[in-house]
């Protein structure tokens, strides 16, 4: 009898739980996230401990690397004033002399720790320490090295989820060979689909995200192009492949673009 | 079962999945340390015990994995634990063969059915098939029955006396 009662209650743990399973696969992502994001941010501190010292264990950083990384940096900064420049110039040349703002100027940049990386085939994400306490929204690009990583995907209170631009699910605007485009993430790299080869685009050239009116008022560097070759199934398009120009899985901290902060 | 060691134990174990076994990877493999517990846990403990934790774990499981669907670790770990536990009052896995053999035929079935189960919600589960359904198994089952003795010490679980 004893055992009888023991294995009818094991058979009701084991559906009990196996529902609550089931609750939770088919409950809308926003809100099994959140656990997610409660566990990330509880233990922020060891975890992003854990992700330094696997940093730095898989990777004895060199001077050379050190210098290679601020130059990259540098030449992002160089490629954004250059965008910015010649766009201020185009806004001069229309208003001729009528007042207009500089475009980063109210701009609010947000500083936040990376908690952790996930970049793979499939899915690249990083988990921030800022949310929407500080202001953080979906929608809103993020910086690193100067240059577009993706953008704010999903946000708690205290934390946030940035989509990176190689995700499979990202499409962002962009500006390529000086057109406006789509690119498709595609795991550690990107896509920019349907550019016809009469346009001049070669490796190395600069790949900017797109203005967004309220998320990004001037175009910034995003990747370079990495390949370049015509397109097997449609030889009158590019077959373009763009690499982020940050070494994202290196990434210790990034900064987003809040354009119109409330304060 | 001492359930306040075993909730700091699978804390601590989430933690370092999340963060430090990255060092250890070998061409994007890495162990899970989370399947070797469903294993040790299955085997060293009652049936309804190993359903509890089998459950628990694949929570854990669920959770460090940010961005992807919640789900369906939680029910491929515990059901394939708690079919490890039935398994085991017929089966003794004592030796360390076994037991890797037992961690790597676990992991290969936990991993098939979090794939179906993530198909089943429309996202894509893993970006390579091959590295979950073989690659992580056969790490976590080489390096599996070496973490069971520190696992027992922790858990205060008397290995030879089960």
């Amino acid at each position: 009898m004893a055992r009888k009662q023991t294995e009818v209650s094991r058979a009701m743990l084991l559906t009990w739980f196996t529902l609550a399973g089931l609750i939770f696969l088919f409950a809308p992502q926003t809100l099994t996230n959140k656990f997610q994001f409660t566990f990330t941010r509880i233990f922020r501190w060891p975890l992003s401990i854990g992700r330094n010292f696997t940093l730095s264990a898989r990777t004895q950083q060199p001077l050379t690397d050190i210098i290679s990384r601020r130059e990259s940096q540098y030449q992002n900064h160089i490629a954004n004033l250059r965008e910015e420049l010649l766009q201020e110039r185009q806004k001069v040349k229309k208003l001729s002399g009528l007042y207009n703002r500089y475009v980063w100027e109210g701009v609010k940049f947000v500083l936040a720790d990376v908690i952790t990386v996930t970049i793979d085939k499939l899915s690249g994400k990083l988990i921030i320490n800022r949310g929407q306490i500080d202001g953080l929204a979906k929608g809103q690009f993020v910086l690193g090295d100067n240059s577009i990583i993706g953008t704010i995907s999903e946000v708690s209170s205290r934390t946030a989820q940035v989509k990176l631009i190689t995700d499979s699910t990202s499409k962002i605007a962009v500006k390529i060979a000086g057109v406006g485009r789509v690119m498709q993430g595609n795991g550690n790299t990107a896509k920019v689909p349907l550019l016809p080869i009469r346009y001049k685009v070669k490796t190395g050239d600069v790949v900017l995200a797109d203005k967004k009116p309220g998320f990004l008022d001037a175009p910034v560097i995003a990747g370079k192009v990495a390949q370049c070759k015509r397109d097997d199934e449609n030889p009158s398009l590019w077959d373009i492949t763009v690499k982020p120009v940050c070494d994202i899985e290196r990434l210790k901290d990034v900064a987003v673009i809040i354009m119109n902060p409330q304060e | 079962m001492r359930w306040f060691r075993f909730a700091v134990f699978i804390c601590l174990v989430a933690v370092l999945q999340a963060s430090l076994v990255d060092t250890i990877a070998v061409t994007n493999i890495k162990p899970d340390l989370l399947l070797i517990l469903l294993v040790f846990f299955a085997i060293y403990c009652s049936t309804t015990e190993a359903i509890i934790t089998s459950f628990t774990i694949g929570f854990a499981a669920d959770i460090i994995v940010v961005g992807s669907a919640m789900g369906p670790r939680i029910i491929s770990f515990g059901l394939v634990g708690t079919a490890l536990a039935y398994l085991h009052r017929i089966i003794t896995i004592r030796k360390m063969p076994y037991q890797s053999l037992a961690i790597f035929i676990t992991g290969f079935l936990a991993g098939a059915l979090v794939y179906l189960l993530s198909l089943l919600k429309g996202q894509p589960a893993t970006s390579n098939i091959f590295i979950s359904l073989f690659g992580i198994p056969l790490y976590s089952s080489v390096v599996g029955p070496f973490l069971f003795l520190p696992s027992a010490w922790w858990m205060r679980i008397k290995k030879r006396k089960m």
